[in-house]
């Protein structure tokens, strides 16, 4: 019986080869698409999960209540995790967590690497496994290192080194460092990268922050003894808090900050070590949102329903084929379970074969889909038990309702009508018009995002961020040198050539640089009986001008005794809250007054997801500078470029030239988004190439079964074109229901997503109408050839087939 | 006796009115017999044959197939009923395109669970009795109408039904064909009993019969 049906199916496939490719190739580019973007939300999702004690091991956030609201923190001061874990039960252990690059020297040789400064019990909490050398403390001293394998293959040639030393530039100066032991490479899904590990104590800025309460600088792990909830030991924390912050709070107090729901002002929230990747601090609050691997599932899922939509409505008309089939088998005896068997297998078939494919696809493609879409999946999670267990759940549901639903159809259908080949069908058809609409509803919804997106994306490029992004080149100082005396070096090299305009230097850099690094300073001070807080950037001489800032009132930094004045923005003026801020002085440190003495025009030094925040300029050679910024003649770019990289070898022959452009830079800050347009405007694509096939196929059997009344109409009269619409009319008018659902639904989806960003596009209405109008004229060009030339057959020839 | 009907009434309802496709239809079928329904189009002829068959039900009256009364039984067992005890011939044959002649036979087979090794003994009893063994292989589309009409009546065979439904065997045949097909019935019945009932409007082709049912608007007469 078996070998019957799969005779039978496989003659009805090969058959109907047109309609067989069209389902075969949607579903194994629908799957292969499904598991690719499935397996690229796993890997967000798994983010830290392989801890073994990950459970147990939370990331403390400090929020505390400020006049404008809650403020929360991931950064805590020096005395914090120690008096922590002493003063509240709870705690088994603990550990800071500070993250910061290195120069690494060995020899001749010097490396830029990126180091955590961390406690004793770092490598027993995390399960981040030491393959050499002293397995159970291995940063039980202030001069032990913990290198990775690979660091220590790039740094030494090899993993043999333990009891090795070298040294780092630390503070300009040499230290020695011994290598206690070689930690496993990290894991690509590890929020806890590092090239090397070394023992928080060694970090230059302990001593001096040892005891002081008010420099919050590392981020702080803790693992809790088992039975301690994070909710109880939150609990526990608030008379710790209230004592060790005591004064913090009576000046929030003061300042008229209102307490949170509990009368409390200060807090620590524990965030489990899973959630820490998906943990953002906007406005203020803590947030944990996986919504961008939960948005890829919904597309993977999304292109997948597309395709299983196609299967269900191409194996509904098509059964109109198979009427005859069914009466023939119903006289001879078969039962309904029998033909559902049947034509269920075939469909199981059909599956299994797109599936084979899907996955060789998905393997073939995977490499490509990593670079495109700027993520580390790869084909090893495919095999892992859950993702399996995912996938075939997946593929089970599938068959059993997308292969169910037309066999259960078919079997269902009375032996008489079908004898006669008369398909009963109002009922069916509602279904497929329900199903298309959905499709194509699913296509305008993606066709929008793509185009709202990219809007966004493209106004985000474009917008004035107040200052020059076009013409200047940032680079990292990561050479040996004191950072202010390389850029004056740079300076004096570079002073006779027209095409370098000013060459300048900050702390920090703007946009995201090839170092990929990026971090903020804050500080805060006491101003006319309140706290204010400000950004703060050490710069170098003609900062503001190379960066062409506008400066709107006062002066800039003139001279080198201008280090005891600071220059401001406009909404750090604003927050002082003074008439003339040029009269300001703020007290930076204490019982030290800084004039002002000057204001510049508000430019956008953080993302353009936030609004502008005040910053203070600051001139002083004590704190050094990481970046140097270049301002480039208009003429010739590229070659300005390499002047200033050939400047920099011979001066740093050691370092790595890490410059880009401005505009590059900040374009790199929004690679997060260009991933999510690229993904999702793939997926449109995707979507409206397979609803489309459906919709061919759909017109296909359609024509065929109307050729008798395309056939009548024209002998009783009716034009090619009047034959055309009415062949056309039915397919249009659900693309246009599904434009109708589906706008109200794209525009409500991209105004939420619009609001995380603080600089945004207006939502027009013609993102809506473009997307429609897309949909439209794809879906006419799709079912458009066939319908004409069915149109203009020859109505004798049609009719002589029935 | 093979079947009985009993006061058997069938309508399809249109505008609040009752439409009558059958009215009243008493018959007696005894194991042998040979019966000719004939009638003018619409007079309700196939859907008696239909009734008699199973594949279609009546709204009221009563119907024993050899001591079974199927009006009571569920589709389930109405179907082991008639894949059991009934051989269908259709005009137009009604084979399955995808198959060849030889699966087409087996088909019914399958469907009764017969296993493998009887299957093709049975077939190739088959294939030999109507002389076309050399044919097996061929796909229905191959062969002229009168010999698909063949393979139709053996396949009807194929599973030793005690009664034959033929709706109009010869409508889509030449006369030299439908001679052929009703010599077939004639000898199938005299020699080996098998019970036929068939559907035609041809006079001559009723003439093969031992009995003519006449129906007129679903009614006997």
């Amino acid at each position: 019986m078996i070998k019957n049906y799969i005779k039978i199916a496989w003659r009805n496939l090969i058959k109907d080869k047109l309609n067989t490719a069209l389902n075969v190739i949607g579903l194994s580019v629908a799957f292969a698409v499904a598991i690719l973007l499935g397996m690229a939300a796993m890997y967000q999702l798994s983010y830290d999960g392989f801890h073994e004690n990950g459970d147990s091991i939370y990331k403390i956030v400090k929020t505390q209540q400020t006049p404008k609201g809650p403020q929360a923190g991931t950064v805590h001061p020096a005395p914090f995790a120690r008096t922590l874990k002493t003063q509240v039960p709870g705690v088994k252990r603990i550990t800071r967590y500070l993250q910061d690059g290195t120069l690494a020297i060995l020899g001749d040789k010097e490396m830029d690497m990126n180091i955590i400064w961390v406690d004793k019990d770092f490598f027993s909490m995390f399960s981040l496994p030491i393959i050499s050398g002293d397995q159970n403390e291995p940063l039980s001293d202030v001069s032990s290192i913990v290198l990775t394998e690979k660091t220590a293959v790039s740094l030494f040639g090899t993993t043999a080194i333990v009891g090795e030393s070298f040294n780092l530039l630390v503070e300009g100066k040499e230290k020695p460092f011994t290598v206690t032991a070689i930690a496993k490479d990290n894991v690509p899904e590890s929020n806890l990268e590092f090239q090397m590990a070394a023992q928080f104590e060694s970090h230059h800025s302990y001593l001096k922050n040892k005891d002081n309460w008010d420099a919050n600088y590392h981020d702080v792990y803790v693992e809790l003894e088992d039975g301690v909830t994070a909710s109880s030991f939150k609990k526990n924390s608030q008379s710790y808090i209230d004592s060790h912050y005591e004064k913090a709070i009576s000046e929030l107090k003061r300042d008229g900050a209102s307490a949170d729901v509990n009368g409390r002002y200060m807090n620590l929230d524990m965030i489990p070590l899973t959630d820490v990747h998906f943990l953002s601090l906007k406005n203020g609050f803590v947030e944990v949102s996986r919504s961008l691997p939960y948005l890829i599932l919904g597309v993977a899922f999304l292109i997948l329903f597309i395709a299983c939509v196609n299967y269900v409505n191409m194996s509904i008309a098509r059964s109109a084929k198979r009427l005859k089939e069914i009466g023939i088998r119903k006289t001879l005896g078969a039962q309904k379970k029998q033909l559902f068997f049947q034509f269920w297998s075939e469909s199981l078939f059909v599956f299994l074969v797109s599936i084979c494919i899907g996955v060789v696809l998905s393997f073939a493609f995977v490499d490509e889909f990593k670079t495109t879409f700027n993520t580390n999946v790869n084909v090893d999670m495919l095999l892992k038990p859950i993702f399996l267990l995912v996938l075939l759940g997946v593929v089970f549901l599938i068959t059993i309702f997308v292969g169910g639903y037309p066999a259960l159809l078919m079997s269902r259908l009375g032996t008489i009508q079908s004898l006669k080949g008369k398909l009963e069908s109002t009922g069916s058809n509602r279904v497929r018009d329900l199903l298309m609409v959905f499709q194509f509803g699913i296509a305008i919804l993606l066709i929008t995002g793509t185009l709202v997106l990219w809007g966004q994306i493209d106004y985000m490029r474009n917008i004035d961020l107040g200052y020059d992004k076009e013409q200047v080149i940032s680079f990292p100082l990561n050479g040996k040198r004191n950072s202010n005396d390389v850029v004056d070096l740079l300076r004096d090299e570079l002073k006779g050539n027209p095409n370098i305009i000013s060459i300048s230097g900050a702390d920090n850099n703007l946009g995201l640089g090839r170092d990929g690094s990026r971090s903020t300073s804050k500080i805060g001070f006491e101003f006319e009986g309140r706290a204010v807080t400000t950004n703060f950037l050490v710069v170098d001489h003609e900062f503001v001008q190379t960066l062409g800032i506008d400066l709107v009132r006062g002066r800039n930094f003139e001279s080198a005794s201008d280090s005891l004045g600071v220059v401001i923005n406009e909404a750090m003026a604003k927050e002082l809250g003074v008439e003339d801020p040029l009269l300001a002085q703020l007290e930076l440190d204490d019982g030290k007054y800084y004039p002002v003495l000057g204001v510049v025009k508000d430019y956008n030094f953080n993302d353009l997801d936030r609004a502008i925040e005040p910053i203070t300029f600051y001139m002083t050679r004590e704190w050094g500078i990481s970046y140097a910024y270049a301002k480039v003649g208009p003429n010739n770019m590229a070659a300005s470029f390499e002047i200033l990289e050939s400047t920099w070898k011979k001066l740093e022959p050691n370092a790595e030239f890490l410059g880009s452009f401005l505009d590059e830079n900040v374009d790199r800050t929004f690679n997060r988004e260009k991933t999510t347009a690229k993904m999702i405007s793939s997926g449109s694509i995707l979507a409206i190439i397979l609803s489309c096939m459906g919709l061919f196929a759909m017109s296909l059997l359609i024509v065929s079964q109307r050729t008798k009344e395309i056939g009548i109409r024209k002998v009783v009269g009716a034009s090619v074109a009047s034959i055309t619409y009415i062949l056309t009319k039915d397919f249009l008018k659900l693309v246009l229901v599904a434009f109708l659902i589906a706008s109200p639904i794209a525009w409500w989806v991209m105004r939420e997503w619009l609001q995380n960003y603080t600089y945004r596009i207006d939502l027009s209405i013609w993102f809506f109408v473009g997307a429609g109008t897309i949909a439209v004229i794809i879906a006419m060009l799709t079912i458009g050839s066939r319908t004409i030339r069915a149109a203009r057959a020859n109505p004798v020839k049609s009719l002589r087939t029935e | 006796m093979l079947l009985q009907l009993r006061n058997i009434f069938k309508w399809v309802q249109q505008g609040g009115q009752r439409i009558f496709l059958l009215k009243d239809i008493n018959l007696e079928v005894q194991e042998g017999e040979f019966i000719s329904i004939m009638g003018p189009s619409g007079s309700g002829k196939s859907t008696l044959l239909n009734v008699i068959g199973m594949l279609d039900t009546f709204d009221e009256g009563e119907y024993d197939f050899l001591s079974e009364s199927v009006h009571t039984l569920k589709e389930k067992y109405r179907s082991n009923l008639y894949k059991e005890y009934i051989g269908f011939v259709f005009q137009s044959y009604h084979l399955l395109d995808d198959l060849t002649v030889e699966e087409n036979l087996e088909m019914p087979l399958l469907y009764k669970k017969i296993k493998s090794s009887e299957r093709k003994a049975l077939v190739a009893d088959m294939l030999d009795r109507f002389n076309i063994v050399g044919k097996k292989d061929l796909f229905p589309t191959q062969l002229s109408g009168g010999q698909q009409q063949l393979v139709g009546v053996a396949r009807a065979l194929i599973g030793k039904p005690k009664l034959i439904l033929a709706d109009e065997p010869t409508g889509n045949l030449n006369s030299q064909q439908s001679e052929e097909i009703m010599q077939l019935f004639k000898k199938l019945n005299e020699e080996e009993g098998v019970t036929i009932i068939q559907v035609t409007h041809s006079e001559k082709n009723a003439e093969y019969g031992s009995r003519i049912i006449n129906l007129l608007d679903g009614r006997k007469i």
